[in-house]
């Protein structure tokens, strides 16, 4: 899936990106999402950023533990949906159902609710989940715009088909009405329709419908494509109702340089065979011959060209042909051999794996280029296929998972590091700590301010002017006051008078200059005092955060060290079961190339007795004298000992429904395209 | 035929699912753990870049510096740039500061009006108190005259 469904895929869930970036135009009505969101929370955007990016592990690391520190508290609604989005995402598809089943409630838009169901329902689908992807596809209510509507129907008869209740899907798609701009959906339910009706044996009720599409003119590929489809369902549906004249026409009208041009090729030399044209089967069935031996039709047309010959009565080129097919089937048989020993090395998924981006991880994933590997070519079906995409999807999640724990690993031994580190610096400081916190210096610091703010209140009551005066100046006031307290024992004479009057006057000029500055001084100190009463605050506030830490730190790092040696923990349980499981996905997935590569081998194997026999049944009959002198037979039934060497497929041409552009699809699927490809 | 998954691929994808579920919920816890220890709530400082429209101006790169000192310079990628224009918020530093007043400086770079090279500059003195700080750098389009506009946002 592109990029841009992947958005559309999850985005249709939250529908906040056009929202979040531009307000204005979110403002506009829109049915189909949610209600206008801005980013009411900054770490709720900080999730957004890597989804955004398609980097959706860590938007789920980072909405979850948000959530739990409580950052997004504006976002619980979106946090939810688009968490069950991500879980989607990562190919949790149990957990994002049971989520959307909680979430997607009346209060969910219509259009966000029905886009949800949908979405489910095709990631269900695709992963096999046929019972739930119909149980979500039914929860979509109400009108969806055409296009949804149609894929809707798409994946529904899809189910149904692949689930064997033609009847049911009969009626579905006969219901339904396409409209005229919709010519590729219904293209598409055609071929359901008519491939359901040729499963129920109603070959010419599906005529009409096959035929239909197998006229369309297109220059597209994937019509042109689905038109050869339909042209191989109806020509091999006539071909098993022995309806050879019917059949070959119709197989005619399929490309010869197309996909299933082999198969087509295969089935006009039957459709000329069953009326005992041999001669005109020999020309589709030679041109088969000239391609890649690996395609089971190409297969096939080794021992029915032969076949044709010893029909013909030309028993040398028969025997010939037959030798050629030997020799052919010989050097596939060794080829197999060496493919299947490299699986078995248990390498297969790493190779697969090298050259492909080692970033991207999730559901929407998909290897895109088959590697150089020695077993690729014979496994290029499987790759393609559906199981083992999925397969080794998780594979790869799983190695995605894995380097990032083993990140974390190495984050772990830091935190241990640090958190030793961290006792270390705390045994250090704790003696020290410990001598500030009992010397109480803050207490004697607060009483000695208590004191000193006494002093000044009783300075400035008393009026004291002295007391704030400089050094200087105290020493003065001193001087004077005991000068003054000497001359009052000393006698009364002229000289003693003087010197009184000289100290009052001293005095006098000295508190006339203490008294003009004693406003502003008392002023300075208070505001000292307030300086001193911030610092005091300040030094409290520390001392009660120094207690503070002191007394929690041993719980702090404590309670850190348990946490770390708990996830330590899981994180190396984690890593046991990632490898155990990456193991077991790994062996399914190698007993899946390995049970096609033997199913090749064995078929291969089967052919190669035939032709053996046939071979041998020529040389008798050469032995005999009687193969030379033959006469061309009317047809296959006539002779029960050739009849032998016909290929099955002679008597029992694929079903309808079994013609797919992948063999390792499963016939039985009756699967149109891809629904991952609809049409645009 | 029923179409279902074989029984061993269904019965691996459930395990897988387990694991993938389990694996997932491992790695929050260890993102929680590793916050908690790096950046405790009472020092944390986070700073965040987010971006409107964006027509007037195309972020290419960012430098931070808190207190004059460089914290964080950052080259956005083209992807990390849509993210930011679809509405993703980038949380471009994360890191511990003392309880009091800081100074933050963010330098913008990138492709302004007309494609020509820009640069602007915004800064924003905060007082960080004992909780987590949390600051915006949102980098915005002044329609009227058409020039974008750079400011960073306390968010207490």
């Amino acid at each position: 899936m592109s990029k841009l469904s992947r958005i559309v895929a999850v985005g249709a869930l939250v529908a906040l990106a056009p929202a979040l970036a531009t307000p204005a135009m979110a403002a506009k009505p829109e049915v189909d999402k949610l209600s206008p969101t801005v980013v009411r929370d900054l770490h709720f955007g900080d999730a957004l950023f890597y989804y955004y990016q398609a980097q959706d592990f860590e938007a789920i690391t980072r909405l979850q533990a948000y959530r739990q520190w409580g950052r997004m508290p504006h976002h619980d609604a979106e946090t939810d949906l688009l968490l069950g989005g991500l879980y989607l995402s990562l190919g949790l598809h149990n957990e994002a159902g049971e989520r959307f089943e909680t979430l997607l409630t009346q209060s969910v838009p219509e259009g966000v609710r029905n886009r949800a169901w949908f979405y489910l329902g095709k990631i269900w689908y695709a992963r096999g989940y046929l019972d739930r992807s119909e149980r979500a596809i039914k929860e979509v209510q109400g009108r969806l715009t055409p296009d949804l509507e149609a894929e809707r129907l798409h994946l529904l008869s899809n189910i149904l088909m692949r689930q064997q209740r033609f009847d049911e899907a009969i009626a579905l798609l006969n219901s339904w009405k396409g409209r005229s701009d919709q010519s590729d959906w219904l293209a598409y339910a055609q071929y359901n329709l008519g491939v359901a009706l040729v499963r129920k044996g109603l070959v010419t009720e599906a005529d009409p419908f096959l035929t239909a599409v197998g006229t369309i003119e297109s220059g597209r590929r994937e019509l042109r494509s689905l038109r050869d489809r339909a042209n191989l369902a109806l020509g091999y549906a006539y071909l098993q109702n022995n309806q050879p004249a019917e059949a070959k026409p119709v197989l005619q009208r399929v490309r010869l340089d197309g996909p299933f041009s082999n198969k087509a090729l295969l089935g006009v030399g039957w459709a000329d065979a069953a009326e005992g044209q041999f001669q005109e089967a020999l020309t589709p069935w030679m041109e088969l011959r000239d391609r890649n031996l690996l395609d089971s039709a190409v297969q096939e047309a080794y021992l029915a060209i032969p076949y044709a010959f010893a029909k013909l009565n030309a028993n040398a080129q028969a025997a010939e042909n037959y030798e050629l097919a030997i020799r052919s089937f010989d050097t596939e048989t060794v080829n197999l051999d060496a493919s299947l020993a490299e699986i078995d090395d248990g390498t297969m998924l790493d190779k697969l794996l090298k050259r492909d981006e080692k970033d991207h991880y999730g559901w929407f994933w998909q290897l895109k280029e088959v590697p150089d590997a020695a077993q690729s070519r014979y496994l290029y079906h499987l790759l393609a296929g559906h199981d083992f995409q999925e397969g080794l999807k998780n594979y790869r999640d799983l190695a995605f998972m894995g380097s990032t724990l083993s990140r974390w690993q190495d984050s772990i031994v830091a935190f241990d590091d640090m958190l030793d580190t961290r006792e270390r610096a705390y045994a250090e400081r704790v003696p020290q700590a410990d001598a500030v916190l009992n010397s109480g210096r803050l207490d004697r610091y607060g009483a000695e301010r208590a004191t000193a703010g006494g002093k000044l209140d009783e300075v400035e009551t008393t009026q004291d002017v002295a007391a704030l005066g400089t050094a200087e100046e105290r020493d003065q006031w001193a001087r004077i006051v005991r000068l003054e307290t000497a001359l009052l024992a000393a006698p009364t004479d002229e000289e003693t008078n003087v010197i009184r009057e000289k100290t009052r006057l001293a005095k006098g000029v000295l508190y006339w200059r203490l008294a003009e500055s004693f406003k502003a001084r008392v002023w300075n100190e208070r505001r000292t005092l307030k300086d001193l009463d911030q610092a005091l605050r300040e030094a409290q506030n520390r001392w009660v955060r120094v207690q503070k830490a002191r007394s929690s730190m041993p719980n702090n790092t404590g309670e850190f060290a348990a946490r770390v040696e708990a996830l330590r923990l899981r994180l190396e349980a984690a890593q046991q079961r990632l490898a155990g499981v990456a193991t077991q996905q790994n062996g399914l997935l190698e007993s899946l190339a390995r049970t096609e590569l033997e199913q090749q081998k064995e078929r291969i194997g089967t052919y190669q007795i035939q032709a053996r026999f046939a071979l041998a049944s020529i040389y008798d009959r050469a032995a005999l004298g009687g193969g030379a002198v033959n006469t061309p037979k009317e047809g296959a039934t006539e002779s029960q000992g050739e009849l032998e060497i016909v290929p099955s497929e002679e008597k029992q041409p694929d079903a309808p429904g079994e013609v797919q552009p992948a063999p390792g699809e499963t016939p039985a699927q009756g699967e149109t395209p891809p629904p991952a490809e609809p049409p645009k | 035929m029923t179409g279902e998954p074989p029984a061993d691929t269904r019965a691996l994808d459930e395990t897988v699912q387990d694991l993938k579920k389990d694996v997932v919920d491992l790695n929050k816890e260890l993102f929680v753990l590793e916050e908690e220890l790096l950046f405790p709530a009472n020092t944390q400082v986070a700073v965040f870049v987010s971006m409107d429209i964006g027509e007037f101006f195309a972020l290419d790169s960012l430098t931070l510096k808190i207190d004059n000192k460089e914290v964080a310079n950052y080259m956005y990628t083209p992807r990390e740039a849509e993210a930011l224009l679809k509405g993703g918020v980038h949380r471009v530093y994360l890191g511990n500061l003392k309880v009091g007043e800081h100074q933050l400086v963010a330098f913008f770079a990138g492709k302004g009006p007309n494609n020509l090279d820009y640069k602007r500059g915004a800064n924003l003195k905060f007082e960080k108190g004992v909780g987590a700080k949390y600051l915006e750098l949102k980098i915005t389009d002044r329609q009227r005259k058409a020039q974008p506009e750079f400011a960073i946002k306390d968010w207490e």
